[in-house]
């Protein structure tokens, strides 16, 4: 019996996510350097902190973030920003690993649209990602105090999920733009580096009132005064409801502008006659 | 009235029409356009083994590139069993299979039956019906022992078979094989080649659009050949009618030692046409002309003083030397892009 076109790409979503892990799989290292990662990262952070204030907690950050919990704050932004830094080097990088390993012109020539196998490559990264940063909240839940109850779960949860709609929407624009410029690394350095200055991944932008305006544009920066909100502070709903509604506008926005910004951009690379160059 | 099987068939399975395509390269003011495909036209019916022979850089890999939907041409018209491919390429694409030279096309870190079955998901291919036809292919191209091991432990030509068995995976009714012996040693594509004609083309009556630059491999296989050169198809004829453009032509071919200036030789009494190959040290001069042993003596007076003579042989006119007859250019050489400011 003949498949319909939707059976065909679900079937296909399928197969690139059980290859992108299969891959994965046959590169263990990588796996256990990711892993530890995002830890090893935020412990100078985390020391650096403790050095300046002589503790956990400062009075000076509570005035600007609300929680003096010092520590607490820049871990949850270690957490958070490991969903969103995944989602730029996995699904950004993806089309380029293709292209890489002489597979991109064989995607590309099937009745299979590439933006079928980037969604395939999205819930992998998403379901490591996730299995990574459950990983990250049981260590600083044993050794750093914070406490994740389920009350605080499932609303963190539904802004993850939102936060990360609209990023894999800016990640499948991303994975366009690298199949035009054929460069990777030094555009998600600089992307990393924006994001850090631009939103409370590591320090509280109101510090500032360029980055604090600035961050209002950044869907993560929403997120993590949210879920720090959530967690640190037991914000009500009220503000929830406000961030949700500001997130789901932006995923709007991300996701459509990064649907026909892929289309016109991998048009254009066949055009030009690119599509399979490094 | 003719019946609507008939004039399915009717239909060529593949119909290129004043095909162009620039390519912009370099830039600011030393920006260039190069012309790759400059109105290539050619149809291929139903069932055939078509060559495509040409230069480095004549356009061969363009063109298979432009019908496989990879780019899209500036100019002109592809159409699949009369299907546009950019119109309709969910149909075109599902009809054809493609297959480029090199190794570094499949997922070496994936075994060759991983692999082939992420490509049969892209193609709609699932279950029990997918399984069945990747054993088959494995099979058919004695992959079956290897099957489960990662690709990266294949050989050249192994890789080469699994990207042969993926071309073929949602049996397509058009291959197209852009250069599929390149790079290979000789005992795997002896097996390529009678592969994609006994197999695919005779037993299967697959439409197969082959590129190469292989002379022999062209006239062993094809039943047609277009010349392409400089982005243009310059002729179309079977492999026996080539030969006989230049009639009553002999080719005297001579192994030397050293590189000889041949230009001289040109000035020869009966001489049309000369082409040399400098390849480890040894040069083969290849003359065309009416009677070899007229001129013989004068050839090898002219290259003994610069030369050591290897050996001296008279042939028949191969496609090579009916492509330089034709062209002025050897499919050995690199073809120099037609640029525009």
């Amino acid at each position: 019996m003949a498949h319909r076109r939707w059976q065909i790409e679900l079937g296909a979503i399928a197969a690139e996510f059980v290859k992108t892990m299969r891959i994965w799989f046959s590169y263990p290292i990588i796996m256990v350097y990711w892993a530890v990662f995002p830890l090893l990262w935020v412990l100078p952070y985390v020391f650096q902190g403790r050095a300046l204030v002589g503790s956990a907690s400062s009075e000076a950050f509570r005035q600007l973030t609300g929680s003096g919990n010092y520590l607490a704050f820049v871990l949850i932004g270690a957490m958070i920003s490991t969903f969103v830094f995944s989602a730029l080097w996995g699904v950004g990088n993806s089309l380029r690993e293709e292209t890489y390993w002489g597979t991109m012109e064989y995607i590309i020539a099937s009745p299979t649209h590439p933006l079928v196998i980037l969604i395939g490559k999205t819930l992998a990264e998403w379901a490591w990602s996730t299995v990574m940063v459950i990983f990250q909240a049981a260590i600083i839940a044993l050794f750093f105090g914070v406490q994740f109850t389920l009350a605080k779960i499932l609303p963190v949860l539904l802004l993850v999920v939102l936060l990360m709609i609209g990023f894999y929407g800016f990640a499948i624009a991303f994975a366009g733009f690298t199949l035009l410029i054929k460069e990777v690394h030094g555009w998600v350095h600089t992307l990393e580096w924006v994001f850090f200055l631009f939103s409370p991944i590591r320090y509280p932008v109101q510090v500032n009132p360029i980055t604090a305006a600035l961050s209002t544009l950044i869907p993560l920066t929403w997120a993590l005064v949210a879920i720090r909100g959530i967690i640190l502070l037991n914000k009500t709903e009220i503000n929830l409801f406000q961030t949700v509604l500001v997130l789901a506008l932006m995923d709007i926005v991300l996701l459509t502008a990064g649907y026909f910004l892929f289309i016109y951009l991998e048009r254009k690379t066949r055009r030009d006659g690119t599509i399979g160059m490094h | 009235m003719k019946d609507k099987q008939s004039d399915r068939l009717n239909i060529p399975a593949l119909d290129c029409q004043k095909v162009v395509k620039q390519f912009r390269r370099g830039r600011g003011f030393k920006k260039k356009v190069i012309r790759a495909l400059d109105g290539a036209t050619l149809t291929v019916p139903q069932g055939e083994l078509f060559g495509l022979l040409g230069p480095n850089g004549a356009g061969k890999t363009t063109l298979v590139r432009c019908i496989a939907t990879l780019l899209i041409p500036d100019q002109g018209t592809i159409r699949i069993f009369g299907n546009d491919v950019f119109q309709d390429s969910l149909f075109c694409r599902q009809r054809i299979g493609l297959l480029t030279s090199g190794e570094r096309t499949l997922y070496w870190k994936l075994s060759a039956r991983d692999n082939l079955k992420f490509f049969a998901a892209l193609y709609g291919l699932t279950g029990k019906q997918r399984d069945r036809r990747i054993d088959y292919l494995l099979d058919l191209l004695g992959l079956r022992e290897v099957a489960n091991e990662r690709l990266e432990r294949y050989s050249s030509g192994m890789k080469q078979k699994v990207s042969l068995a993926r071309a073929i995976l949602h049996d397509p009714d058009i291959l197209l094989l852009d250069e599929p012996t390149l790079g290979l040693d000789p005992q795997f594509g002896r097996f390529i080649r009678q592969f994609i004609k006994e197999e695919l083309n005779q037993k299967q009556g697959k439409t197969i659009l082959l590129t190469t630059h292989y002379m022999d491999e062209a006239d062993e296989l094809c039943a047609r050949i277009a010349f392409i050169n400089r982005g243009r198809i310059v002729d179309i004829k079977t492999p026996a009618e080539y030969k006989r453009e230049i009639p009553h032509k002999e080719v005297l071919e001579i192994r030397c030692l050293g590189q000889p200036d041949v230009n001289g030789l040109k000035n020869l009494n009966g001489i049309e046409q000369v082409q040399a190959n400098f390849n480890d040290g040894i040069t083969t001069v290849r003359i065309v002309l009416p009677r070899a042993e007229k001129v013989l003596s004068e050839v090898i007076e002219f290259l003994r003083p610069q030369a050591r003579l290897l050996g001296v042989d008279v042939k028949e006119p191969t496609l090579e030397d009916v492509f330089i007859y034709m062209t002025g250019t050897s499919l050995g050489a690199d073809t120099q892009e037609q640029t525009e400011d």
